[in-house]
């Protein structure tokens, strides 16, 4: 479970994250949803340990980010929105380098890696240097980086941005599945319908406040979450 | 002309920022207070080595020649250095993207590339050079003339050596171009042409003395050199046609070098940035390491990738090696010299010290040469990889340097054994240049760290600026530099005391456990705050 109270990050004289407060549960897919500059890469910078905050708690599976930031990034993985890997590594050296830092066994990251390769048609790729690919495919490296040590809670930054139709409608099941066994997936995105469609709560920020979250029926009732989120940040 | 400008004073906003240093609390005053205080430094120890110098010469009425001398050594500093930071200044810069799509000319990106490549070095050199101007001027009670030629001069003299460098730059990028692996052929080009340099300066031995002695030789050499030899001829003796001359030559060289490198300045830089991709048919291999060694690994594919990252830290570690084959291979040479200069040494006297003569050589290398200082600031965005991973920040910062000196040691070692050898140095004496070859690095890289924790460089647009001229690299090579200048203040001061050479090294040693100890629990105490301070 992921548990946030009462937020707050500040930028200087600049509030970026103001008083924010949800919680996400196990099995859930989570939308975070809001305008350039809102506070969502922010928020889950601050999430994953990226960033300190100046007020509130941020709880991981019961743990304090803040006071066992280890343990909390254990359960987690992170894909940030701009896929800023190690250029001058070979992917496959990049997702055996995370797989390192998170004590994955060789089995599991074999299992793992091999899954998520062939899903992502890149097992042909695997041996070239990070350098020579396109955003979707750093993408796709990132993903299976973050995928490979079979986290409890994954947590990625518009993840969908660069990649292939194929790619996304692969990754959404993959997401479906992670929810089905009880973990949980948090994003941000600018894409609405797909979030409709895939998230089971939603939780919309303007200006660093939260205005609206709860599950998806809740915050958009019968109309669409698009027209909910114009009306709000309108 | 006003769009050139305008996108000139944007670029050095954004990339001239030396002095910029990302701290949460520091204000304006206390982040230029470092470089404020290191430039003094430095000012009034050219300053004070400037009227030493002039001393030499006042017998002779050619005090001038220290103000010629220090025009031309800077000149040929810049040109050294110059030599490797080029290349990479002007052809692997990460703002391609936003300047090339601009409706600007190529030349355009290129002027404005090489004029912050002349920024940096006019604020480098004038840091060095105005001192003794201002010196000169006064102790010779000099007219206004004389300092409004000294200031364009000092704004001019750096021109030559930029040009002389970026066109070495574009020759070496032009050949390793031409090659599959562009950043080898490019680092192996730079080192030789390095080495090449050095050897020849090793042989003007005793460079003081041959000054002093052949001053008027030297007065006649530099004057050869155009931009130091007219300006010398103006401050003596004034001519307005040749001082605008001077100006004009200056700035006409410059846009020629812009124009020749322009012709085929957009072909090359695209020819570089292009991958060659090599399909791998083997399959991929799924392998678990430990995470020290797959940091180490990692770490040691970013060290040689980036070439000037090769050269700056691996150039003093080739100059130990050589310097250790030459005292082991010409020790008659060496030491004799040494015993005809140091009244009262014997060769034997002086082989007898041979391991702290060593122990200094070893100091000296690895006080010069920070690897960390750089480290954190290379990863840039990706810094927020490491920041995700569920990985003590104070463990990041450790693994940096392990790896610093597992790039180190080879070298040194080889350096240790080969004098070692070639003196038989005894067990204890063998034991205490071992430890030193762990201990020393250790330090500096402690050193490096730390600076680079404090001054983090996030943004650069060029790994050049970040190795070369970031602050960190900058307050890392001082700081070095003072470390070396006290290690062998120890080591002589030791020596004169009579001591025997094991006592001298285990004494010495033990000063610099001490320090390794104390600068070793700082880091542990400020790391992780400064490691999750770090925002980009």
């Amino acid at each position: 479970m992921i548990k946030i109270k009462n937020v707050t990050k500040k930028y200087g004289d600049k509030t970026a994250v103001d008083n924010v407060s949800f919680t996400v549960g196990d099995g859930e897919i989570f939308a975070f949803i809001g305008h350039n500059g809102a506070g969502k890469t922010t928020l889950i910078k601050a999430i994953v340990g990226i960033h300190d905050f100046n007020e509130g708690e941020i709880l991981i599976n019961g743990k304090s980010i803040k006071d066992d930031p280890i343990a909390c990034k254990m359960d987690m993985a992170y894909v940030p929105d701009n896929p800023e890997l190690y250029e001058n590594m070979k992917a496959i050296d990049f997702i055996n380098f995370i797989c390192d830092m998170y004590d994955v066994d060789q089995e599991t990251r074999t299992e793992n890696i091999h899954k998520y390769a062939e899903l992502f048609e890149v097992e042909n790729v695997l041996n070239d240097q990070i350098l020579s690919f396109s955003h979707g495919m750093k993408q796709k490296i990132a993903l299976i980086a973050a995928l490979a040590h079979d986290p409890k809670i994954l947590i990625m930054d518009e993840p969908f941005v660069g990649l292939d139709p194929k790619a996304v409608f692969d990754f959404k099941k993959v997401m479906n599945e992670m929810a089905k066994e009880g973990k949980i997936v948090f994003y941000s995105t600018h894409i609405l319908d797909v979030a409709e469609k895939l998230c089971s709560k939603v939780a919309i920020i303007k200006k660093g406040k939260l205005v609206k979250t709860g599950s998806m029926k809740e915050v958009k009732g019968d109309k669409s979450l698009e027209k909910v989120f114009l009306e709000l940040e309108g | 002309m006003s769009k050139t400008l305008r996108l000139l004073r944007v670029c050095l906003t954004q990339d001239m920022n030396l002095f910029k240093i990302q701290s949460k609390k520091a204000s304006g005053t206390t982040k230029l207070l470092v470089p404020l205080v290191l430039a003094c430094v430095v000012m009034v120890y050219m300053g004070a080595y400037t009227v030493g110098l002039m001393e030499q010469f006042k017998p002779m009425n050619l005090e001038y020649i220290a103000l010629s001398m220090f025009c031309a050594i800077f000149s040929f500093v810049t040109i050294f250095e110059g030599f490797y930071k080029a290349s990479s200044l002007l052809f692997n810069c990460k703002d391609d993207q936003l300047l090339f799509p601009l409706p600007v000319s190529k030349n355009i990106i290129l002027f404005i590339r090489m004029f912050k490549f002349y920024a940096f070095e006019f604020l480098f050199n004038g840091m060095f050079m105005a001192p003794s101007m201002i010196v000169y001027g006064v102790q010779t009670n000099q007219s206004w003339l004389y300092y409004l030629v000294s200031i364009v001069a000092l704004v001019l003299i750096p021109v030559v050596p930029i040009v002389i460098s970026c066109l070495f730059g574009f020759v070496t990028t032009y050949i390793s171009s031409k090659f599959k692996g562009k950043n080898l052929v490019q680092t192996i080009l730079t080192m030789s042409i390095l080495l090449v340099v050095l050897y020849i300066s090793f042989n003007y031995d005793g460079l003081l003395n041959l000054i002093k002695d052949n001053a008027l030789m030297i007065d006649k050499y530099i004057s050869y050199y155009l931009p130091v030899g007219i300006y010398i001829s103006l401050i003596n003796n004034f001519n307005l046609l040749t001082f605008i001359l001077y100006i004009i030559g200056h700035i006409a060289l410059f846009g020629i070098t812009v124009l020749i490198i322009g012709k085929v300045y957009f072909e090359l830089n695209s020819r570089m940035k292009s991958v060659s991709v090599v399909h791998n048919n083997k399959p991929y291999v799924v392998q678990t390491r430990s995470r020290l060694r797959s940091f180490v690994k990692k770490e040691f594919n970013r060290f040689v990738s980036t070439p000037v990252f090769i050269v700056n830290a691996g150039f003093g570690l080739l100059v130990f090696v050589a310097a250790c084959a030459a005292i082991a291979f010409k020790y008659d040479a060496i030491v004799g010299g040494l015993a005809e200069k140091m009244e009262g040494l014997s060769p034997d006297v002086i082989i007898g010290y041979m391991p702290v003569v060593l122990m200094g050589l070893l100091a000296f290398s690895a006080f010069m040469t920070s690897i960390t200082s750089s480290m954190i600031s290379l990863e840039g965005k990706s810094i927020n990889i490491l920041k995700s991973l569920p990985v003590k920040s104070s463990m990041i910062v450790l693994y940096k340097v392990i790896t610093a000196i597992v790039i180190m040691i080879p070298c040194l070692l080889l350096g240790d054994f080969i004098v070692i050898f070639a003196f038989k140095f005894n067990i204890i004496s063998v034991l205490c240049i071992l430890y030193a070859t762990i201990l020393l690095p250790f330090i500096a890289e402690l050193i490096g760290i730390m600076a680079n924790l404090k001054y983090p460089k996030m943004d650069a647009t060029n790994d050049t600026e970040i190795v070369k001229q970031s602050m960190s690299s900058m307050v890392a090579v001082f700081a070095g530099m003072a470390l070396a200048m006290v290690s062998v203040g120890i080591l002589v001061g030791l020596a004169v005391i009579g001591l025997s050479n094991n006592i001298i090294l285990l004494l010495f040693l033990i000063i610099f456990t001490i320090v390794a100890a104390i600068l070793w629990l700082i880091l542990t105490k400020i790391s992780d705050k400064r490691f999750d301070e770090i925002q980009v």
